[in-house]
Parts: structure tokens; C-alpha cells; sequence
């Protein structure tokens, strides 16, 4: 019986962190308990992102499950520059293009969504429009309108400068609108 | 700036020209539309945040995460042997069975080991009372800490009772009972902790 996997499991009892540099700290020592923290804090999020790109929930979780193994055998190479927040969106950025591109190869692709119906709600059409767009600029659009995230977040998720965030954003809206439009016009 | 429909989406990038855009779309329907589903993409956007319950996504992420773990790898057999054998030629070096050596020595061993035993048997008991204690509630809480604590005190019991083994094979071994001995602490520790939780909450 492992010693050092009853003292993790030790500290995995510890309470609550101070700051995020505490919080990181934790991690480093591959503290469970501080990943269930993050998954607390950023959990929710990561799963809606998830769903948008990956387009169920099941597949979603599978990619945040995987996102936080992979955090787990990477945070020791994680710099601190951006926030673990930050940095746990473009794991699962990833991980569910991964996970896509798993899908794609044992499944034929699915057929394209059907073009919007004339006077839809709002809301239901532009989710519609969000997934037939390009998907650079719908994964702008995605985190900064959907999730809140501001343009230096996004461009430090996605290694883009703050400047192309802003311009993908506003190319993802103009896309939008016209798709929008079209239905419903 | 006087704004016409065709610097609408030089506006829609300028936020400084968006006043000038809005008063022009006062009188100008095809604008006003723009602008307002411009506006509406933004209000709706959160809305498609997806939000829903996923009672064990935690929990298989936590099995996941814990099956990283490093283990700490088992001891081949022979190293047991080697380790053995120096234990036995540093017991007779020390020792010295050749010479004569005061009567009551062996007796005196075996005193101190009957105590340490005895003083073990109490304490597990104690132990047992004090899980006694804790098991119902332990046991039937639904909750993520209550699985975590549930996990730690199986691994205790496992670790125990392999160390029990070895000690029974090795009785006068201090290390293994002092090892055991820390391990009883650490369940009784953990116990408490549950207990005291289980109070508060």
C-alpha cells in the first residue's frame, strides 16, 4: 500500500486556498483535492464550451474528463502566465478536437444541420447559425460572447493576438447576421 | 460624423462612431434592423451557455486522476531475502550469542513485546469502537467526501492488515510495529476527522 498515496490522500482532506498561486501550488503536487477545486470552479464552463464544439453532452464530458488528465500530467509544465482558467480552456479546446476527430473516424460525418426555418425564435436560429460558421470565428464568438471571457483571455486560449480576437469576433457576428437574415428574411 | 447606410459596418467596428450610426438608424429602417440584431446577438449569446447536472463526471475524473498516481513499486523478493539475511548478521554480530551475557535478556525482549502487543490490541479495539462510531453514517452518506473518506480508511485497512502479516512474521521487528502503529494513528486520526464533520454538518 503506497505511503505516498495515503499522503496525497491526506492532503486531498486539506481546506480551501488562499489564492491562486496557492491553488497552483496544489496542483504541482498533483493535489487532488485542488483539481476537484478547479473542477468547481471552471467545471461548468468547460462543459459548455465542450458541448459547442463537440455538439452533445456525453462527448462533452468525455473531452473535459480527458482535459483534466491531461492537466493532471501536465501542470508541472504549466508556467503560470495565464490563469488556470485560461489554460484549462485550451486543454479542452483540444481535447474535444480530439475527441471530434475520434468521432469522425468511426462514425460517417453527420449530415449537415438544416438550413434555419423561416421565423424561428432568435435565440434557437443563432444557435443554429453559431455551429455554420467558420470555426475560428465561432470559437471567438463562443468564448467571448456565450462564456464571458474577455479578448486577452481569448487570445491566450486560442495564441491569437488580442487584435485578431476582436476581428474574428466581428467577422463571427457579420457571418451571423447574415445567416440570420437570410432565415428570416 | 454624418453616417450613411454604407458606413454602418465601419461604424460596427468604431465604437466611437457607433452614436452617429444609431442616429442615423432613426430614420432609416434597413440600419435600425442591423443594428438591433447586431445588439440582439450579443444579448442572446449567454443564454447559450449549456448548463446541466453531471453527478459523476467528478467522480470518474477523481478514479481517473488517481489511477495517475504514482504507486510505489513493490519490493522484489530477493531484496527481502538480502535485507533479511544482513538483519540476521548484524543480530549476531551485535549480540554475540558466543559469549556469556547476562540470563533474563531473551525474557526481557519478550516482555517489552508483549507489552508493545498488548498495548496494540487495546488500542485497535479502541479503533474498532470508534469506526463502530462512524460506520452507519459513513457508510450511507450519498456525499464525494464521505466516498473519499470511505476510499482512505479502505486503503488504511488493507495497509494494516498487510502490515499485520509481515509483522507476524517478523514479531520482533520494531520498524514494521512502529510502522503499524502509525498506521492505527492515521485511521483513528481519520475517524475523528469524519466524526467530527459528521458533527458540524
Amino acid at each position: 500500500m503506497g505511503t505516498v498515496q495515503l499522503a496525497l490522500m491526506d492532503r486531498a482532506f486539506a481546506a480551501d486556498y488562499n489564492s491562486e498561486a496557492d491553488l497552483l501550488a496544489a496542483c504541482r503536487r498533483q493535489d487532488i483535492r485542488a483539481f476537484e477545486h478547479l473542477y468547481h470552479s471552471y467545471g461548468g464552463r468547460l462543459k459548455s464550451i465542450a458541448y459547442h464544439i463537440v455538439g452533445n453532452r456525453q462527448d462533452a464530458e468525455d473531452a473535459v474528463q480527458e482535459a483534466f488528465l491531461k492537466a493532471y500530467r501536465g501542470i508541472r509544465g504549466f508556467s503560470g502566465q495565464s490563469s488556470i482558467g485560461t489554460w484549462l480552456c485550451r486543454i479542452v479546446i483540444n481535447a474535444c478536437y480530439d475527441v471530434t476527430r475520434k468521432r469522425r473516424l468511426e462514425t460517417e460525418a453527420p449530415p449537415d444541420q438544416p438550413a434555419p426555418k423561416e421565423q424561428l425564435p432568435l435565440r434557437v436560429a443563432l444557435a443554429d447559425a453559431m455551429r455554420r460558421i467558420n470555426p475560428r470565428h465561432r470559437m471567438v464568438f463562443l468564448l467571448f460572447e456565450v462564456e464571458g471571457l474577455r479578448h486577452s483571455e481569448i487570445a491566450s486560449i486560442l495564441e491569437i493576438p488580442e487584435g485578431t480576437s476582436k476581428s474574428w469576433l466581428f467577422e463571427a457576428k457579420k457571418e451571423l447576421k447574415r445567416l440570420l437574415t437570410e432565415g428570416r428574411s | 460624423m454624418i453616417i450613411q447606410c454604407s458606413d454602418l459596418e465601419r461604424a460596427l467596428r468604431t465604437p466611437e462612431l457607433m452614436p452617429d450610426a444609431r442616429a442615423h438608424a432613426e430614420h432609416c429602417e434597413n440600419c435600425r434592423r442591423e443594428l438591433y440584431l447586431w445588439a440582439e446577438m450579443s444579448r442572446l449569446a449567454p443564454s447559450l451557455h449549456e448548463e446541466w447536472e453531471s453527478p459523476s463526471l467528478w467522480q470518474r475524473i477523481r478514479s481517473a486522476l488517481a489511477a495517475e498516481q504514482p504507486r510505489r513499486a513493490r519490493v522484489p523478493v530477493w531484496r527481502w531475502g538480502l535485507a533479511a539475511a544482513a538483519a540476521i548478521i548484524l543480530a549476531v554480530v551485535l549480540l554475540q550469542p558466543w559469549h556469556s551475557r547476562p540470563a533474563g535478556r531473551d525474557l526481557l525482549t519478550q516482555n517489552a513485546l508483549d507489552e508493545v502487543l498488548r498495548a496494540e490490541t487495546t488500542y485497535a479495539q479502541s479503533i474498532d469502537k470508534l469506526a463502530a462510531l462512524a460506520g452507519p453514517g459513513l457508510q450511507q452518506s450519498p456525499s464525494p467526501l464521505a466516498a473519499a473518506y470511505r476510499e482512505k480508511l479502505l486503503l488504511l485497512d488493507s495497509a494494516i492488515a498487510d502490515l499485520k502479516t509481515s509483522a507476524e512474521n517478523n514479531r520482533y521487528n520494531t520498524y514494521l510495529r512502529t510502522e503499524l502503529a502509525s498506521l492505527y494513528q492515521e485511521k483513528q486520526k481519520t475517524l475523528q476527522e469524519w466524526l467530527q464533520h459528521a458533527k458540524t454538518n
